[in-house]
């Protein structure tokens, strides 16, 4: 199903799959070490030159969420939506990266993939493991890049320096702008890259563990996960803005969130804990960071807006198959017509014609020979057609009076077309050129009056009513016959059993034979006599029998 | 649990604001302000912030006819997200009316766009007649339909001949507007057609249209039944 992916290999998204909405696993898991796996949109240059595109735990999606993450889910460590048609044109290359949150390399890797499904199905699977791997503490696993078309890479490039060497490959003025990051940068989690905007307020970029620099307040709550490697200088400030971000995750998830965000916290609507207003930075020590920020443009359009807004939660929440904030497609105005042009009626021709698979149509009047039908069965009719009760003759009677329920026939007459079906069941034209068919009379639904038919009777104990009641139709023309669900037809062996409940038609030329199974024990509850009366059907080879699975 | 069998029933991503998943169940992709009327009890699942109204005063007014009492069997569904609704097994058909009009048997409506104009009509002489009080449910302007039909349903070209075109009341589905219709009544002792014994009628249609016909005279409204 999926196709397997090495390193190096590349093909195109639409040799995968048709579609363009992708979803994005990954699963990278290593004893006793966390990962940070992040997307980064690359421009043409392959430069993140969009802070946007860079997607991960604490910017879960892109300014029109083409890309999004949905977080742990179904096996994956981490996951992404990827809507390729909405991908903004600047945006050339999707990199998927993982990167060691802490210490560690990855040949310590347990194996892993990185995968692609698509309309439910995986399409494509890149697996690898640590043996690919030595001493390197970031690795870019896949690319989803824009060349001509839409193409899937399995890259599996790792990088010594983390997540630092994986943002300089990327676009390195993030880190050449700061040194700063060499002072947290014990810390090696995800965010030093992102550290320097801190940079003003030193005192704050250590605090968070896993997010050090970026996401001044909220973010360190929902990143509790990932507890800091690092020893923070300002002990302080970090179990403050766990308490007030933890309501966070609960409110705010479906608006998008306002990006590129001015200087100040946007307000957020429902975030409780923290009054928004940036200005007086109310509770926890680490917001001052945001409003210093500002005077920075790079950095600012990571953490600081956003964050409150993005904890781990809301992913989950978001269905995968919904697209918030997207215009609902309304699809073709096609008009009635078109949508029901699949519904339409048959061309008209043949005496007998099978609209589908539970309808059929009799045109009467080429031959001025009526239909005898079940009454009731007649779901329209066009023309000069007279139904009249027809009576099943004395045999019919019997069968009535036997069963308490008679096989009464109606018969049309005249010129014009009449549909017949019966509780949306399957409906099979029969023709019959001189043959016979026995049919159960439960599942005559209409037949040509040129056809003799006799009633006959199968007495047998245990047969619920007594007896099982057949129709024989012998001849030329046509019988309808009417079966709940798609029938099975066997053909005629020694050793051919059949329910005698389920039975629908046999070829005349088949004997029955009652067979009761004799049990010791009977199936105790009421209402089940157990499988005890079968028919069974002798006969040469090229009879039949026509079951269906549904027993009357 | 990736199992073709699994993955593959997974949804398509929605293409237009109704589709149908599988024969027998419809996929609606809500959005705010593009609310929906839906049977009540129809809804199967949904995805999404999607809220649900039972019984609206707007539909109060309009069904008032519909069935006396009860209230109206329609609710109001409003949101953001994916609404599954089906009926109990019933094939579904997403009509998607450009400017047109449509008469649908009430108990063969699923769901419609809240936008459509629409409006709940006795059909003249017949309500008598069917047990359940023939009602339809005209629909038009622009915008979604669902219908449901027991089985594969059939379209029939009224303006074929001369003749009219009778329809077992029971089976039918939907309707063009602008056709006349009428009943007839079959009073000779003989004739015994449809369901139940001694009455026999059928619509007759006429004019140019067309007429949607459920291979199935189940007119129970399963939806209703269960309350």
């Amino acid at each position: 199903m999926a196709r397997e992916f090495q390193r190096g290999h590349k093909a195109k998204i639409s040799d995968l799959t048709a579609g363009t909405d992708l979803y994005v696993g990954v699963r990278i898991s290593a004893p006793g070490l966390t990962f940070d796996i992040s997307c980064f949109g690359l421009d043409a240059d392959e430069r993140l030159s969009d802070d946007r595109y860079f997607v991960f735990f604490n910017q879960p999606k892109s300014p029109e969420e083409a890309i999004r993450l949905l977080g742990p889910q179904a096996g994956d460590t981490e996951s992404f939506r990827v809507t390729l048609d909405r991908i903004p044109g600047h945006i050339q290359k999707l990199s998927f990266t993982a990167t060691i949150d802490g210490a560690g390399q990855m040949s310590q890797l347990d194996p892993g993939y990185l995968r692609i499904v698509a309309g439910g199905e995986e399409v494509a699977r890149y697996a690898f493991d640590g043996s690919e791997f030595t001493t390197e503490r970031a690795v870019m696993l896949g690319d989803i890049y824009l060349k001509d078309v839409w193409r899937f890479a399995a890259v599996g490039q790792g990088f010594d320096g983390g997540l630092e060497a994986l943002l300089k490959n990327f676009g390195g003025e993030v880190l050449e702008e700061e040194p700063a990051p060499t002072a947290p940068a014990p810390a090696p989690g995800p965010a030093p890259g992102f550290a320097p905007p801190a940079g003003p307020a030193p005192g704050f970029a250590p605090p968070a563990g896993p997010a050090p620099g970026f996401a001044p307040p909220a973010a360190p709550a929902p990143q509790a996960p990932a507890p800091a490697p690092v020893p923070p200088p300002a002990p302080a400030t970090p179990p403050a803005p766990a308490t007030p971000s933890a309501p966070a995750p609960a409110f705010g998830q479906p608006t998008p969130p306002p990006y590129g965000g001015g200087p100040g916290m946007p307000t957020q609507p429902g975030f409780p804990g923290q009054a928004a207003p940036p200005g007086p930075p109310p509770a926890p020590a680490p917001m001052p960071p945001a409003p210093t920020v500002p005077g920075q443009p790079l950095p600012n359009p990571f953490g600081q807006p956003q964050a409150p807004q993005q904890p781990f939660g809301p992913p989950h929440q978001q269905p995968f198959g919904q697209i918030p904030g997207q215009a609902v497609p309304q699809g073709p105005a096609a008009g009635i017509g078109v949508a029901l042009q699949k519904y339409r009626e048959a061309p008209t021709g043949q005496r007998w014609t099978l609209q589908n698979a539970s309808l059929i149509r009799a045109d009467l009047g080429h031959d001025g020979q009526p239909v005898l039908a079940r009454q009731g069965s007649m779901v329209l009719y066009q023309g000069k057609i007279d139904f009249s009760y027809k009576g099943a003759g004395l045999a019919g009677r019997i069968v009535g009076n036997a069963t308490g329920q008679e096989l009464q026939l109606m018969r049309c007459s005249g010129r014009g077309q009449v549909f017949f079906a019966e509780n949306a069941a399957h409906v099979h034209p029969i023709e019959l050129q001189g043959d016979a068919v026995c049919v159960s009379a439960e599942n005559v639904l209409a037949f040509d009056e040129t056809l003799q038919y006799e009633v006959r009777r199968i007495e047998g104990h245990g047969i619920p009513g007594g007896a099982l009641f057949t129709m024989q139709f012998q001849g030329t023309g046509t019988v309808v016959v009417k079966t709940q669900g798609t029938p099975v037809v066997l053909p005629v062996t020694p050793t051919t059993f059949a329910d005698c409940q389920a039975v629908v038609a046999w070829s005349a030329g088949a004997q029955v034979i009652i067979s009761s199974q004799v049990r010791l024990r009977r199936n105790a509850y009421p209402g089940h006599s157990g499988e005890t009366v079968n028919l069974q059907f002798r006969g040469a080879p090229g009879n039949f029998i026509v079951v269906q699975p549904y027993e009357v | 649990m990736n199992q073709p069998v699994i993955s593959g029933h997974a949804p398509t991503p929605p293409a237009a604001r109704m589709e149908n998943h599988g024969a027998h169940m419809v996929k609606i992709a809500m959005a705010t302000g593009q609310d929906v009327f839906a049977r009540t009890g129809s809804m199967i699942a949904y995805e999404g912030f999607v809220q649900y109204e039972p019984n609206p005063p707007a539909v109060r007014q309009m069904a008032s006819q519909w069935l006396t009492g009860e209230g109206a069997p329609l609710m109001r569904c409003s949101g953001d997200g994916l609404l599954y609704l089906a009926d109990y097994g019933a094939d579904v058909v997403c009509l998607n009316l450009d400017n047109e009009a449509i008469s649908v048997n009430g108990t063969n409506l699923l769901a419609f766009d809240a936008h459509l104009q629409w409006g709940v009509e006795r059909v003249k002489g017949l309500a008598k007649f069917a047990g359940q009080g023939l009602f339809n449910v005209g629909i038009s302007g622009t915008g979604w339909v669902a219908l449901t039909s027991r089985g594969t349903p059939i379209v029939v070209d009224c303006g074929r001949g001369e003749d009219e075109t009778y329809v077992d009341p029971d089976a039918l589905v939907a309707w063009s507007t602008g056709l006349r219709m009428k009943s007839k009544r079959t009073m000779k002792a003989s004739a015994l057609i449809g369901r139940g014994s001694g009455e026999a009628y059928q619509i007759a249609f006429s004019g140019q249209g067309f007429v949607v016909v459920q291979p199935s005279e189940d007119s129970t409204d399963r939806l209703r039944v269960r309350g």
